[in-house]
């Protein structure tokens, strides 16, 4: 066996990963040209999973594959390796044939060339930290990046390409940075510069500019899986924007990468933690949450887990860890242990991992979550709580009154007791009737049944005599039975119902118009969390409710009694403020609404009514004082015991008026003030821990009701260790990820901003740098971006600006000038012969759209928006939730940047997913980039283009100039920064022409296409000039150099 | 006579493919349209297919929200006995509920109420509740041992849509479009038709990620016609915008791109041109194919009257024949509705109403046509249903809670052995006793009839060859093979 290898094998028949620095020639090295061939075809066998390997031989370690015999350094010839990959023997041939993979004859002479060197072994080179190397000399090169790149390129007899003309490198430029194009005058003014510093003037204006933050975290919120819904089965709404503008804010702010790093994900166990770094703990709190009905809380709570240790992975270390959620890494010598010991630092959250109840159909945040008042709302808040400070001292010093007016109280309160009559009376309907169809049957006991359809909503409305007299309120008793569903107490299928509200007007031959009731006052013997009573009475607290339901906080409108588990009969009232006088031969009717959630009646029921004076009114028992109080009542004050003298002073002090009591109303009112601007607050979802930590198990094939071993937290062994002394929790976990020695970090975000520019990674994996991924093209300068940005501080500006300040970026992208046999090689542009020419991401073909039409609104942060949307885009699939029947907004929200559109995950905004935007479903670390005919559609007929391309039009007539010509400069200079072409000129020319001529001769057909969209039409043009602009103007919209970075 | 979709997109006619579908644009296009990113999804892998193809397309009829199959297709009359008497722990076996039974102090055995009969040479076994589908008894192969993993709604479809219980893998149908290219050159490879029942009209709801691209670059995604407004989104040109002007402002586009690409050369632009032409086209092959008016009486009385309302599950099957007739590789119709915890008996009524004569007749006129032979049919839900009852069991009314151990699903037309069921339950309904399908094997059957090994369908994802039939091994279910 002889081992030539011609240079032309590496140089021209391997992928571009292994051609490297000239040195083909040279011995084979293990990462570069071995490791490869061995993960791709050999591990899944013979790797770090003992769990599916085979024959007992493992080839990721060279003690065990020598031991084996699989290889003897030296000897091909004697290595069982080289033979069975050689043999021709079916029963012997590896891999073997069902596998489906084939070794490649290059891949087999690799093998045994390196066996044949000694069969050296090298670290995975990823897992090594990275040692910053000399940057090359090469006296070309304008920065050490392109030194590196340079010195790559001349191993090919290559250069770079010459520089971009000055108007493409704006646009370019400012498109990267910014996601936005540059404004004409930008344009004109780089021109006009010629000194040599332009060019950084314009990065540097850029990286200052408050939309270079929007533009970044756009990544950023696809790698959180950040959205605006709970992306399971009902998908309601939550609130997270304020931790979307929190990522705004640092970036912008240039916060360093380690803090953001830190603060993200574990901003609250910092020491004093501020509310900002409380709100950026956000990050872990963003994945789904389900809630669909029977599920089991903890294999959710479990899921989320898993899902943040995904998240960490592949955003900060692009690690495919979730790999090891079943069984030791395939790959990457990462245990089935270690993925758990990992696991373990988010295990202590305050969390149930569900979301439930009312929150789960209306939206909302399930705990911890926290309140984030911006200045003014703060300001507002220390007043309220300061209200609140005083009453409750006020409290305090009223209370020493009370055992004195309690002894005053006590035999006048005897005396009208022994007066007084029986307070609940049954009211005996005559009519019990519902609208939808609702039957009743009257039960023996009084009671009435609800029975026939249920009805998506229903009033019941009972009818009966009420005598002459006083009223003051009404009380619902309910009670299950076993015809209902569930045998529980509603008619949903759950058992549970939602009365919205309790309506009762009083009709008498004396009154001329029937006497209206208004309750003021209601009390229920219990009440689901988040649906109590009093919404049915306080029409500001209902409204209140009402809007906080939509915004995302835990409170639902209408008195609701967990019919679901709790099958048992219960009480409410309502009281009027005063007693109503009654007539003679006056009727009352009562309405039961319910008209909150579908089918949610109330199933079998009676209705009592009271004559007692509202104050005196109890809920449960006879008459105006419960039977426990009048047992303490004729006890002899002295042989009353602790419990029995708290429970009187508790009857007293709230059931009758006196200055304590006024006092504790005060306090009640100041508190409920301070809950309701709270509730009123946007809220964020946190991460807080428990004050002990739960145990973490490995979980065995990976499921949760399947615990192995306790684990505790630690992070992976092939990485560097945790500080010793350092408590194991997040912020040790943190701060890990972002100190020197960890050698993952820095390269996998110096490799995504190379990616975000170049469109390719310097390693093409970016989402996996473990065994698996692909080599890099330029490790070293892999190495010195990764060592440079951490030398800088992590300052994640100084390495964008180093970057786009090379004249690698500063290339022309065009392929005219550069020989097809290089283009058809390097079809990626990994050599970097040539700048980048790449379509821009979904986000930015809708920004730029607005603001070359200049629609755009430049309003940073604040709650999601919704902008035009197909009719019907949340509801053809769906009936649940919140987020339902979608209108767009009326002002404002329709123009502003695409990353504040409201993101429901399971109907996602239609065209954005059509432009590969990921679905925020899962930590997406890359984009795919697609050109399909859906996306021209979009771009052609979607209103949002359409609307942009009217008002393109109007702007080109009234400020572009009097000719077609001036006006298409105008417009070609707003959309790519530079003038049209005289061939560009005269085909567009003629269309206005044309479609002027045509739109002259049908004007019902102009003045259809320039009503699209909402904004105002501009007075004093033609229909027909305006739709012929129109048309032009939705071509240029559309071109391949508009919808492309070049 | 249809071509053959693999022979027409066969490398060696590329050329002829490209020349085709770019209007004139010469192979210096197929670089992009090969490379990732820019593919226009209409070429199938190097390699593909593996085997032969038995099924050209595949309409699958899911139906969502899990029916209940021991009142349609898997009778158990011995349970007439047990009428009210607990599930006997020997046959639940400590299986864990949902949330929504396990608080349940008894589970009574609730028999089915329905009357079952046997149905052609095949002497099928099928409910009163589907009479229609009787009458194709002999066509259909019937696998009453499927069982899945989940136990709730979004993570069982998500399972069966797409190998995983959680979100970020692609679906079915991405990976067919990935794995074998369009056959049409108008149309996607993969359309989704959606409908509500009206046995449980505000039933589980369907999601994105069930039809999307997952890891797959986004043009395998489905593209979900929809039932309001323009069946494909924004398709129809702006109001004021004849199909002339569009032309014309098309041609300046092209013209415009060309010129730009004389300059800068990059073949991601004659994509680009060749994409708006597509759409351009789809903008007439659409709308001819959802207009029914060339549809005969006749064919509108075999699905019911149903069909003539837009968005019913009858119109959707009638689509979905129009679909397959312009070999639109993979079309999914889902109907919602299923989900009968509650007052089952009525419920499954409503959906039996919605779907049984449309079924029937996509069968039948598929037949009549020539096109069952190449076309396969599935017929399904998520998971099954517990014998027992969920909530109060009545003489005339039950419900039914979720049951992932076993349930029923029939399959029809190509590369499928007609007239046959597989697979048997226990006496409950609740445990396999023979030939256990799972959604993996399933999923790899199905691939088999089209030509693909399921083995080999793969996509490099984080460093892996992930594939639609998972880790842990699959297997084709040859029993039911033609």
């Amino acid at each position: 066996m002889t081992f030539v290898f011609p240079r032309s094998i590496f140089a021209i028949g391997l992928c571009f990963g292994f051609v490297h620095s000239g040195l083909a020639a040279d011995r084979v090295q293990f990462n570069r040209d071995v490791r490869p061939i061995l993960t791709e075809n050999c591990y899944y066998c013979h790797g770090p999973d003992p769990k599916h390997r085979e024959a007992d031989l493992r080839l990721d370690v060279r003690e065990a594959a020598l031991e084996e015999g699989a290889i003897v350094p030296g000897k091909p010839s004697d290595s069982e390796l080289i033979a069975r990959i050689l043999t021709e023997d079916e029963d012997d041939l590896m891999p073997p044939p069902d596998s489906h993979k084939i070794l490649k004859p290059k891949e087999k002479e690799i093998l045994q060339r390196w066996v044949a060197e000694g069969a050296e072994y090298q670290g995975h080179w990823a897992f090594e930290k990275p040692v910053r190397p000399q940057v090359p000399a090469i006296q070309e090169a304008a920065t050490p990046i392109d030194a590196f790149v340079l010195e790559r390129l001349k191993t090919e007899k290559l250069g770079l390409s010459p520089a971009t003309d000055k108007r493409t490198l704006i646009r370019r430029i400012t498109l990267d940075l910014t996601g936005l194009p540059p404004a004409p005058e930008d344009v004109e003014a780089f021109v006009a510069d010629a000194s040599p510093q332009a060019y950084e003037r314009v990065v540097d204006r850029l990286l200052k500019s408050p939309v270079y933050g929007e533009h970044m975290a756009a990544q950023w919120l696809d790698f959180a899986r950040y959205a605006d819904s709970h992306g399971f089965q009902t998908d309601s709404s939550r609130t997270m924007w304020p931790w979307r503008d929190w990522v705004i804010h640092a970036l912008n702010e240039n916060m360093p990468f380690d803090q953001f790093t830190i603060e993200q994900l574990a901003g609250d166990l910092l020491p004093n933690p501020t509310l900002s770094q409380k709100v950026a703990t956000g990050f872990h709190r963003n994945h789904r949450i389900n809630g669909e009905g029977g599920i089991i809380d903890e294999e959710w709570r479990i899921e989320n887990i898993i899902d943040r240790v995904d998240a960490t992975g592949a955003t900060w270390m692009g690690l495919t860890l979730g790999c090891a959620r079943c069984h030791d890494h395939k790959y990457d010598p990462i245990t089935q242990k270690e993925f758990y010991e990992m696991f373990s630092f988010f295990n202590n959250i305050d969390e149930t991992g569900v979301i439930r109840g009312g929150s789960n159909r209306t939206g909302g945040n399930p705990g911890p979550s926290i309140y984030v008042p911006d200045a003014e709302q703060q300001k507002t808040l220390a007043a309220l709580t300061d209200d609140l400070t005083q009453a409750e001292a006020a409290v305090k010093a009223a209370e020493k009154t009370l055992p004195a007016l309690l002894a005053a109280w006590e035999p006048k309160f005897k005396k009208d007791l022994a007066e007084s009559k029986p307070q609940w009376e049954p009211l005996m309907p005559e009519t019990v009737s519902s609208t939808g169809g609702v039957t009743f049957s009257r039960v023996e006991d009084g009671t009435y049944l609800a029975g026939g359809p249920t009805p998506a909503k229903a009033t019941y409305v009972i009818e009966g005599a009420i005598p002459e007299g006083g009223f003051s309120g009404l009380r619902l008793n309910v009670f299950p039975d076993p015809s209902l569903p569930e045998g529980s107490v509603g008619r949903n299928s759950n058992g549970n119902f939602v009365l919205t509200r309790i309506e009762a007007e009083i009709r008498a031959p004396s009154l001329k118009q029937p006497l209206k009731l208004t309750f003021s006052e209601a009390e229920a013997v219990f009440s689901q969390k988040g649906w109590g009573i009093e919404s049915l009475i306080d029409a500001t607290l209902a409204k209140a409710a009402k809007r906080e339901s939509t915004k995302g906080t835990n409170r639902g409108k209408g008195w609701a009694v967990e019919g679901t588990t709790r099958k048992e009969p219960n009480q409410a009232m309502v009281l009027v403020p005063d007693l109503v006088s009654v007539p003679a031969d006056a009727r009352i009717t009562v309405r039961l609404v319910h008209d909150t959630l579908n089918n949610h009646q109330i199933g079998r029921f009676s209705l009592d009514w009271c004559s007692v004076p509202p104050q005196m009114v109890t809920l449960v028992g006879d008459g105006a004082a419960p039977a426990d109080i009048r047992v303490i009542l004729d006890l002899d004050p002295a042989k009353r015991s602790a419990k029995q003298k708290q429970t009187l002073t508790a009857f007293y002090r709230t059931g009758f008026d006196h200055p304590v009591k006024a006092a504790d109303t005060a306090l009640a009112t100041a508190r409920k003030k301070r809950e309701g601007f709270e509730m009123r607050l946007p809220s964020v979802m946190v991460m807080q821990e428990l004050p002990e930590p739960r145990t973490a198990h490995i979980l065995l094939r990976g499921e949760y009701a399947n615990p192995g071993d306790a684990v505790s937290a630690a992070t992976p062994a092939v990485l560097p260790p945790l500080p010793e002394k350092a408590p194991r929790n997040r912020l040790t976990l943190a701060k890990w990820l972002v100190s020197p020695e960890h050698p993952l970090t820095a390269r996998v975000w110096v490799n995504r901003q190379w990616e975000r520019f170049f469109g390719k990674g310097l390693v093409k994996s970016s989402e996996n740098l473990g065994v698996q991924s692909d080599p890099p093209s330029h490790p070293e300068l892999l190495d010195w971006l990764a060592t440079e940005f951490m030398q800088s501080g992590w300052d994640m500006k100084h390495l964008q600006k180093l970057i786009v300040m090379s004249a690698t970026y500063r290339q022309s992208s065009a392929r005219t000038h550069l020989p097809a046999s290089l283009l058809e090689r390097d079809l990626e542009n990994r050599l970097l012969a040539r700048g980048p020419r790449l379509r821009l991401t979904a986000e930015a073909i809708r920004d730029q759209a607005l603001a070359i039409s200049g629609l755009l609104d430049p309003k940073i942060g604040g709650p999601s928006v919704r902008p035009y949307m197909p009719e019907g885009v949340w509801d053809e699939t769906s009936v649940y939730g919140d987020l339902r029947n979608y209108k767009p907004d009326v002002n404002g929200g329709l123009y502003r940047r695409t990353l504040y559109t409201i993101w429901k995950r399971t109907a996602a905004p239609p065209t954005m997913l059509l432009f590969d935007s990921s679905s925020r479903e899962t930590c997406t670390v890359k984009r795919s980039s697609t050109n399909t005919p859906l996306q021209a559609l979009a771009l052609l007929n979607e209103v949002t283009f359409v609307e942009a391309a009217r008002v393109l039009a109007q702007r080109m007539i009234t400020e572009g100039g009097a000719s077609a010509e001036q006006r298409l400069d105008w417009a070609f200079r707003r959309a790519l920064g530079r003038p049209p072409d005289a061939h560009e000129l005269s085909v567009l020319v003629a269309g206005i022409d044309r479609q002027w001529k045509r739109f002259q001769s049908a004007s019902a057909e102009a003045e259809q296409l320039i009503q699209s969209g909402e904004a105002p039409l501009a007075a004093n043009i033609a229909p027909a000039e305006l739709a012929a602009y129109t048309v032009t103007a939705n071509v240029i919209l559309n071109l391949d150099e508009v919808l492309t970075k070049e | 006579m249809i071509p053959s979709p693999i022979s027409a997109l066969h490398p060696s006619n590329r050329r002829t493919f490209l020349e085709r579908s770019a209007s004139g644009l010469g192979l210096a296009a197929l670089g992009s349209l090969m490379s990732e990113g820019s593919a226009t999804a209409t070429v199938p892998l190097a390699g593909f297919p593996h085997k032969p193809i038995k099924a050209k397309r595949v309409i699958y009829l899911f139906q969502s929200g899990a029916p209940s199959q021991m009142d349609l297709f898997d009778p158990k009359p011995q349970m007439q006995a047990q009428f009210g008497k607990d599930l006997p722990e020997s046959i639940r076996k400590g299986q864990r509920l949902t949330t929504m039974t396990s608080g349940q102090k008894g589970f009574p055995v609730a028999p089915s109420i329905f009357k079952f009969a046997q149905h052609g040479e095949s002497r099928a076994w099928i409910s009163e509740l589907m009479p229609h589908l009787g009458t194709v008894a002999d066509e259909l192969c019937f696998i009453k041992s499927m069982h899945t993993d989940a136990i709730n709604h979004d993570p069982a479809i998500t399972f069966f849509q797409t190998g995983r219980q959680l979100a970020g893998f692609p679906s079915m149908g991405s990976w067919l479009s990935y794995g074998l290219g369009s056959q049409n050159r108008d149309l996607p490879a993969y359309v989704v038709l959606t409908s509500f029942g009206s046995g449980r009209p505000n039933d589980q709801p369907l999601y994105d990620r069930l039809w999307g691209a997952g890891f797959l670059p986004t043009q395998h995604s489905g593209v979900k016609f929809r039932n309001t407004g323009d069946p494909v989104l924004y398709l129809s040109n702006p109001p004021g915008m004849d199909r002339a002007l569009r032309r014309d402002s098309l041609d300046q586009l092209s013209e415009l791109n060309q010129h730009r690409h004389a300059l800068v050369g990059d073949p991601e632009i004659e994509a680009r041109i060749a994409q708006y032409e597509m759409a351009f086209r789809m903008q007439a092959s659409v709308p001819d194919l959802t207009d029914f008016s060339d549809e005969p009486e006749h064919i509108l009385d075999l699905y019911g009257p149903d069909v003539k309302r837009p968005g019913s599950y009858a119109a959707n099957c009638l689509l979905a024949r129009r679909l397959a007739e312009r070999d639109v590789r993979f079309i999914q119709c889902f109907h919602m509705g299923w989900d009968h915890h509650g007052g089952l008996p009525k419920a499954i009524q409503g959906q039996c109403n919605d779907t049984d004569q449309a079924t029937t007749a996509l069968i039948k006129d598929l037949k009549q046509r020539g096109l069952l032979d190449d076309t396969l049919i599935v017929w399904g839900g998520e998971f099954g249903r517990t014998i027992y009852s969920q909530g109060t069991l009545t003489e005339t009314n039950y419900g039914r809670d979720h049951h992932p151990r076993c349930f029923t699903v029939f399959l029809a037309g190509g590369g499928i052995k007609p007239g046959m069921s597989l697979g048997e339950t226990d006496d409950y309904c609740y445990n396999i006793v023979q030939d256990p399908v799972s959604i993996y094997d399933l999923h790899a059957t199905m691939l088999h009839v089209l030509g693909i090994d399921h083995n080999r369908l793969t996509y490099k994802f984080q460093g892996l060859d992930a594939r639609l039939t998972g880790v842990e091994g699959a297997k084709v279910v040859k029993q039911i093979l033609a």
